[in-house]
């Protein structure tokens, strides 16, 4: 599978679950607003509610700027229910949690471990065309940081909105001031 | 005030094909500028820029430069908490245009054209932008954040500060944010260029001489 961005998002339906309910979750519903695709290896273990629950303490500011969150794994919605029921860290949890057990999305965007039956920590930025706009995958064990996904997708909404017409800041203390770079061609 | 014989004019910013075309450029000016710069000499970024200025006032008898230490700053009405502080000013009159930081990178285009058209002919401008600019009726602070590798970033400048030096109302100061974490925090700033208008709005991205005139027109 090649480089994802640009990949829209392909037809399907799973089943959800969300703060004690299940509904059926659909291509469309992704559609419209920005959204992430957070997956996840399985449930009931133990990076995952890290960063699902760190996830969740920036809930409030991804809605804000319009963006959805649907974590996904390779458990069933019912599953999802039992470990919100068992876990404080998941029960609080406000984002939709999508069902995947037969690995339709996980197949999609390339994060399936076919032999262990789990996704690898893929997060996936969509536009509201259901367009991947950026994305980035990690192996098992590598934790994500909710305030960088955060950020990941304000920028993508920006360069959406904008172009490419800024220059992205990193800013790094200290850095050695650039050799002049002068080009007066159209400014006389 | 510094006595520029203490300062070397051996920039390392300054390559001979960059000082040939400033010999070029600067062989236009016809009026005279002061450059005034408060620099503190112990710091790595004053020490460069006061170099870089002695390098530049080289090349016209049109430049004059003045160095101030960090305790004469006041009174040169530009912001002075932010150094190396550069201000460009007609005889003793602050011309509304300054620099923090070192103005290496893309950012020299910004630097020289400053000069030019405050001391030269300047570029040319349609007259009915430079009749907007001079309706603007309320003091506007321009702060114009900038990273010296962002290639959109000197039009942003230029335009900025060619509208100051036409209304006195219009102070347009340029910020290597790379030097000013406190910018960075207060404004979050994660793009280039940033410009701040009285301390409060922002705007992202290229905006030309008429966007940010009238901006500056609507800025409260």
């Amino acid at each position: 599978m090649g480089n994802l961005i640009g990949k829209e998002v392909e037809e399907f339906k799973v089943w959800a679950y969300r703060m004690g309910k299940f509904a059926e979750i659909a291509k469309e519903d992704l559609l419209g607003h920005w959204s992430v695709l957070f997956f996840y290896p399985a449930d009931f273990t133990f990076v995952c509610p890290t960063e699902l629950g760190d996830l969740q303490d920036f809930y409030e500011e991804f809605e804000e700027i319009g963006c959805q969150i649907y974590s996904v794994s390779e458990d069933t919605h019912f599953v999802h229910k039992a470990w919100a029921d068992a876990s404080d860290t998941i029960g609080r949890i406000q984002y939709t949690m999508l069902g995947d057990p037969a690995g339709v999305l996980a197949s999609q965007f390339g994060v399936l471990d076919e032999e262990e039956g789990q996704a690898f920590r893929g997060t996936f930025i969509l536009n509201p065309e259901g367009k991947v706009r950026a994305y980035e995958i990690h192996d098992m064990g590598i934790g994500r940081n909710g305030a960088e996904l955060l950020r990941k997708v304000q920028a993508a909404q920006f360069v959406e909105e904008h172009g490419d017409q800024v220059c992205p800041a990193k800013w790094k203390p200290g850095e050695k001031t650039l050799t002049p770079s002068l080009d007066l061609v159209g400014l006389l | 005030m510094i006595d520029l014989a203490r300062i070397s004019e051996e920039s390392p910013l300054l390559d001979e094909k960059t000082k040939e075309t400033l010999k070029g450029v600067f062989s236009k000016l016809d009026k005279e500028i002061v450059i005034k710069s408060v620099v503190d000499l112990q710091e790595e970024k004053s020490a460069e820029m006061a170099s870089f200025l002695k390098g530049i006032m080289a090349f016209s008898h049109r430049i004059h430069l003045e160095l101030y230490e960090p305790s004469e700053g006041s009174g040169l009405e530009m912001d002075t908490s932010h150094l190396p502080a550069t201000g460009l000013y007609r005889g003793s009159a602050y011309a509304g245009v300054a620099f923090h930081g070192v103005p290496g990178g893309k950012e020299i285009n910004s630097f020289v054209i400053g000069i030019y058209n405050l001391a030269g002919p300047g570029q040319e401008l349609p007259k009915s932008t430079v009749k907007k600019i001079e309706k603007i009726q309320r003091p506007v602070s321009v702060k114009i954040c900038v990273s010296l590798a962002c290639h959109h970033c000197p039009g942003v400048v230029i335009a900025c500060q060619r509208i100051a030096m036409l209304n006195p109302l219009v102070k347009a100061e340029m910020y290597d944010a790379n030097l000013y974490p406190d910018l960075v925090k207060a404004y979050q700033i994660e793009r280039v260029p940033l410009v701040i208008l009285n301390d409060r709005d922002t705007y992202v991205g290229p905006r030309s001489i008429e966007d940010v005139t009238q901006l500056c027109r609507d800025a409260h």
